[in-house]
């Protein structure tokens, strides 16, 4: 994606909505010799569902990570509704939510509990937090098991408290890396509508994902990553139309495969079978 | 388990593989162990207490570094879904944990083979028996640790497995300590130089049956040297076969067990209620929410955390094996009475430590946890004061733990002193054990199970806690200073809590700047 491309998409979506929620500027990221983010330069308005895409290693958790304030930026910086990630996060960290890609939490407490916790780590009312925090568990289906150790909890649980955790403190921008890992089909349209209900009410959503059909649906605008680097900028459409596709997950694949597909696929089965070295599994 | 580390570099510092420093720590500690005893005049006496130590300090590692990895509900994911056997899975489990035994028994144990090989008649030859018989004590006692794990498994419940091993643990640092400080008593009555006195005891010591092996190569081949030698090498095999085989055929099944019953946890009520009560012990202790989350988040931790419990409880074994010790012996007599007999064993003085000791397990385990990536939301979570999640999980260690543990001491103390001078006694102590705990959580500075359990850390520390032996000897000047004038006295002790106040104060600053610079990168 050219340059002018990419001003022209900004002018657009400036145009939309004059506020920006997230403001990305020159965000690089090296780690040794490695240079994880190359130079991210985005802005994202008030209301709006941004798909942020990319292969594995592309830097996409890297940039949301810089962007919750987790990670410094090795350069640039990163604007939460005009604030500074970097000179003030503390101001910048209260107007964000996040759901990290890992899904970590700590397994020995009870959902209440990490919920109480991340409510304390905001600065919640306790019984507020924890009030809130049962509404928001028996609406997940979760509400059953919020007096037992989340040792034993399947991904799909610890994603449902974790989605929790980051709305507890009714954010104003959510960061989500891979939300609806694990989580049910009912669970995850429920989760879908739920996003875009919270767009219409004027919160912004960083959707990182890998699930190329929900990102088409629910986004309004995506951006792909590659290398580190931007390489398109823009609507579903917007993306169809410049790589010439029917589908989002063909332009992706145009935009970030360093390969004939079919051949690997090729490959890959012959090396599963033991044709490729000469060997035959089926003996 | 896995040790290795890269040497990755770390804001411009080339960080040291944990092996490595490990072993340098070991080789110091066995280094100043041997030059301590160079001056006694036979071997039999110096391999003993050499031997007595080895075998105690593995014992301990073992407890402390090791314990999660002979029996760990995690390697139920191995073993239920590749096609291995629980034979070959154990097998290969304790040969690795074993190998470092191995490793850390050759560093604690050289110099001391050194110095026998120069000092003693045999050269070479006696200084390589010495290695070899090191070895064998120090596997069997490694051995004797695994064993005792195995045996919790097979006799307790299931259910009740996690706190059972957490008291058998107790109970194993307890039983090792008291024998440890049995030996070094039996000497201490007088000079070092002479040799200890081979009575029917030896028959119960097993550090005496491997020294006996190392007096057969320095020519003293009388039959009870030959038997002592035989028992050791025949406990070593027998120990080490048990640990072996004890439960390695149904280890597989006993860890599906132990972790389909962690899956099923649900909190009780009384533990509800329990928490609710240290809920409001945070409120009054913490000062802000930062100290609450972290208050909070360990207090349940140190109910639950297997792995926590396991690496922490042993600690309380250590003070009360030393009280024990002095009740029987009498040697816990009044700091401010009139002074010990000259060549007294110093149990009053060696309480002291072990409770400073005591601090080691808490520092580094607060910050430890297999589940150290949830610490992600430590770093998204607008924290003013992110010093204050350590600050709150150390005050729960302190008011929660020790404080109780010293109002307990203090009780079992008033047994065998006045009551005002056993307060006056662990008051001090409870003031230099905050020190300690300060100093070393400066060594550890992380938020509250933001670390992955790095396995030689507690053994790395056990060099700097060496180095606080030092403040025993704070605890040996104020005590004379109080016994010899009232007022004084007083005005050490009050240096003292200044002091403690600034180990506190640099901590704080410490973890300030730390923290300021720490990112995520889980």
């Amino acid at each position: 994606m050219g340059k002018t491309d990419r001003d022209r998409t900004e002018r657009s979506h400036d145009e939309q909505n004059s506020t920006v929620a997230i403001e990305f500027r020159d965000l690089v990221r090296s780690f040794g010799d490695i240079e994880a983010v190359r130079s991210v330069n985005l802005k994202i308005p008030h209301g709006q569902i941004c798909g942020y895409l990319g292969p594995n290693g592309a830097g996409k958790t890297t940039t949301v990570k810089m962007a919750t304030g987790m990670i410094a930026p090795t350069s640039g910086t990163a604007l939460i509704n005009g604030i500074d990630i970097v000179e003030s996060p503390i101001q910048a960290k209260h107007m964000i939510g996040v759901v990290p890609e890992t899904g970590a939490l700590y397994e020995s407490l009870t959902p209440i509990e990490y919920l109480a916790l991340v409510g304390r780590l905001y600065h919640l009312e306790r019984d507020a937090a924890i009030e809130k925090a049962g509404v928001f568990l028996r609406l997940f289906g979760i509400g059953d098991s919020s007096e037992r150790i989340m040792t034993g909890f399947s991904r799909g649980m610890r994603q449902k408290v974790l989605i929790s955790a980051a709305l507890l403190h009714n954010p104003d921008i959510l960061f989500l890396d891979e939300p609806l890992a694990g989580l049910d089909a009912n669970t995850a349209l429920v989760l879908k509508e739920l996003l875009r209900e919270l767009a219409s009410q004027g919160k912004t959503i960083f959707y990182c994902s890998h699930v190329l059909d929900v990102v088409e649906k629910i986004c309004d605008r995506v951006v792909i990553l590659n290398r580190g680097e931007v390489v398109a900028d823009g609507g579903v459409d917007e993306l169809k139309e410049m790589t010439h596709r029917a589908s989002l997950e063909d332009a992706f694949t145009q935009l970030t495969s360093e390969g004939d597909l079919d051949a690997i696929v090729k490959a890959f089965s012959e090396s599963v079978t033991g044709k490729a070295h000469g060997v035959d599994n089926e003996k | 388990m896995d040790l290795r580390s890269a040497r990755v570099r770390q804001r411009g510092r080339i960080k040291i593989p944990p092996m490595i420093s490990m072993l340098a720590t070991y080789a110091i500690i066995g280094g100043l162990l041997a030059i301590s005893l160079v001056r006694t005049s036979d071997p039999f006496t110096f391999t003993l207490l050499t031997f007595s130590a080895a075998m105690f300090m593995t014992a301990i590692t073992v407890i402390m570094e090791y314990s999660s990895v002979v029996v760990s509900p995690n390697d139920h994911g191995t073993l239920a879904h590749r096609p291995v056997s629980s034979r070959t899975y154990y097998w290969a489990k304790v040969a690795n944990l074993l190998f470092y035994v191995a490793c850390t028994a050759t560093a604690l144990n050289l110099p001391a083979a050194i110095v026998v090989g120069l000092r003693f008649d045999g050269g070479v030859a006696v200084g390589l028996l010495y290695m070899i018989m090191a070895l064998l004590a120090c596997f069997a006692a490694a051995a004797l640790v695994i064993l005792l794990y195995s045996t919790s498994l097979r006799l307790f419940d299931y259910q009740r497995f996690n706190t059972a091993i957490t008291y058998v643990h107790s109970f194993a640092t307890f039983a090792l300590t008291f024998g440890y400080v049995l030996i070094p008593r039996m000497l201490i009555r007088e000079d070092v130089s002479i040799s200890i006195e081979k009575g029917s005891w030896v028959w119960f010591a097993p550090p005496a049956w491997y020294a006996g092996g190392v007096e057969l190569s320095v020519g003293l081949g009388d039959s009870r040297n030959l038997t002592l030698a035989l028992l050791a090498v025949a406990s070593a095999v027998i120990v080490i076969h048990a640990a072996l085989t004890m439960i390695s055929l149904e280890y597989s099944r006993s860890i599906a067990e132990l972790a389909d019953s962690s899956t099923k946890a649900t909190v009780r009520k009384d533990q509800k209620r329990l928490r609710t009560r240290f809920a409001a012990l945070g409120v009054v202790f913490c000062r802000n929410d930062e100290e609450r989350a972290g208050f909070e988040l360990m207090q349940v931790y140190m109910r639950r955390d297997r792995k926590l419990r396991l690496r922490i409880y042993p600690a309380f074994g250590l003070p009360l094996a030393v009280y024990l010790f002095g009740l029987i012996s009498g040697g816990l007599n009044d700091p401010l009475g009139p002074r010990a007999a000259e060549g007294t064993f110093p149990v009053r003085e060696l309480l002291g430590f072990y409770c400073v000791f005591m601090t080691l397990f808490f520092a580094s385990a607060i910050t430890q946890s297999d589940q150290w990536k949830a610490s992600w939301v430590f770093f998204s979570a607008p924290l003013d004061n992110r010093v204050g999640l350590l600050v709150g999980a150390r005050k729960l260690v302190i008011w929660r733990y020790l404080f109780p543990f010293f109002c307990l001491l203090l009780v079992l103390l008033s047994f065998a002193m006045p009551v005002s001078s056993a307060a006056l006694y662990l008051f001090i102590t409870f003031v230099l054990s905050l020190m300690a705990f300060a100093l070393l959580s400066m060594a550890s500075p992380f938020m509250p199970l933001s670390q992955s359990i790095e396995k030689t850390r507690q053994a790395r520390q056990m060099g700097l806690i060496m180095l606080l032996g030092v403040a025993m000897v704070f605890l040996v000047a104020i005590s004379e200073t109080l016994r010899d004038g009232r007022l004084a006295g007083f005005i050490a002790v009050a240096l003292l809590v200044v002091l403690a106040s600034l180990s506190e104060i640099a901590l704080r600053k410490r973890l300030a700047s730390r923290f300021a610079q720490d990112e995520f990168l889980g």
